[in-house]
């Protein structure tokens, strides 16, 4: 993973062409339905008055996406929201909302409600894959009210209600964005290689809740 | 030549020897990374555009073309000389989406017209980089940064 993104800051990041005209501001972040990858971004104008423009650039055309702009070649790449809205899931409204989602395992514990969607960009041309959310603990975990980051599998089932994440995943919890790249990709080889190295008891973990690699 | 120098320059024809102008803009092209045409102030007439193959000298004091007759009005260059495609202070981006500083200066070839390099706060960028000249934003292709001591290198990602 060479970038991390929080979504959150994604949002009203301008949108500029080659020829240097700004068209818009990034509003929202379209994820593919199995909340897996980023899709698309939804648009808006600039400015303080400025509304939805309902249009979108799909992820493909992204050239860049950087802490300053996301670059796209030229305005031409814009289409209409309809057109990448209709399989997918956005993070706030219109199919189905990522944050505020509840988390839960595949055992059936609740690990918290998301706050922030963590984007890892592997490089140039790269796909953007969802790689962890920004939760706030459930009470139960005993971790306090501090938000954690949790890495997620490739993909993972989401409803817009519920994302449910294997039970591996609460033993990866961290709160440390700079260490969570390597966070995710120790969790995602060990999802493919499971060879009893996790534990599979539920009531076991949330009795003593361990973060394997983040500390 | 540096678009800064190149300001207040009169233009002289060597035919007549009158000063038919004087240097106010520098119009660079930058889809061909080019300056294609001088626009000019104090001018005789209602054209004030000198096309970049009119010019016989750039010289060191002075640029002189043939004659008096050569300036010219042309939708393209007016619509270069305004604001949203002026590049002198205005913020550059890469394709990647870094902001790498202002422009303040452009240094270009006075033989041909080619744009040598952009002139930012820190950096100097490789004028074959240049994409496009915006209303927002000056926009070029990355390159690799050579920081000045004590600068972080701009083209690594930041830490989040």
């Amino acid at each position: 993973m060479s970038t991390l993104l929080r979504a959150s800051e994604l949002a009203k990041l301008p949108v500029v062409t080659f020829a240097g005209e700004a068209v818009g501001q990034i509003k929202d972040i379209v994820y593919a339905a199995d909340g897996g990858q980023v899709n698309a971004f939804t648009l808006a104008g600039r400015g303080l008055f400025a509304g939805p423009l309902n249009t979108a650039v799909p992820w493909k055309d992204v050239v860049g996406l950087g802490p300053d702009a996301m670059v796209i070649e030229s305005e031409k790449v814009v289409v209409p929201t309809g057109d990448v809205l209709a399989p997918a899931t956005t993070s706030s409204g219109g199919g189905g909302n990522v944050l505020r989602s509840r988390v839960l395992t595949d055992q059936g514990t609740a690990l918290g409600v998301v706050n922030d969607v963590i984007i890892g960009i592997a490089g140039q041309g790269a796909q953007a894959d969802v790689i962890g959310y920004e939760i706030e603990p459930a009470e139960t975990l005993g971790r306090g009210r501090q938000r954690l980051l949790i890495p997620l599998p490739d993909t993972l089932a989401a409803s817009g209600e519920n994302l449910v994440v294997p039970a591996a995943a609460s033993q990866y919890l961290t709160d440390d964005l700079a260490r969570f790249g390597s966070v995710v990709d120790s969790f995602r080889s060990q999802l493919s290689a499971p060879t009893g190295a996790a534990s599979n008891n539920p009531a076991q973990r949330s009795a003593a809740p361990t973060s394997a690699a983040g500390q | 030549m540096r678009y800064t120098e190149t300001i207040g320059r009169h233009v002289v024809s060597t035919s007549t020897a009158v000063t038919i102008g004087v240097i106010e803009n520098v119009l660079v092209e930058p889809v061909e990374q080019r300056v294609v045409a001088l626009a000019l102030g104090k001018t005789a007439g209602s054209h004030r555009m000198l096309p970049w193959g009119q010019i016989a000298a750039f010289g060191a004091d002075a640029v002189t073309v043939a004659g008096d007759d050569v300036l010219v009005t042309d939708g393209r260059l007016t619509a270069l000389d305004g604001k949203d495609h002026a590049i002198l202070g205005k913020q550059v981006l890469t394709t990647e989406g870094y902001r790498v500083g202002s422009v303040s200066d452009v240094e270009f070839d006075a033989a041909d017209g080619h744009v040598l390099s952009l002139l930012l706060d820190t950096y100097q960028w490789d004028g074959r980089l240049l994409l496009g000249v915006g209303s927002y934003a000056v926009m070029v292709r990355p390159q690799q940064i050579q920081a000045p001591e004590g600068l972080a290198p701009a083209s690594q990602p930041r830490p989040y």
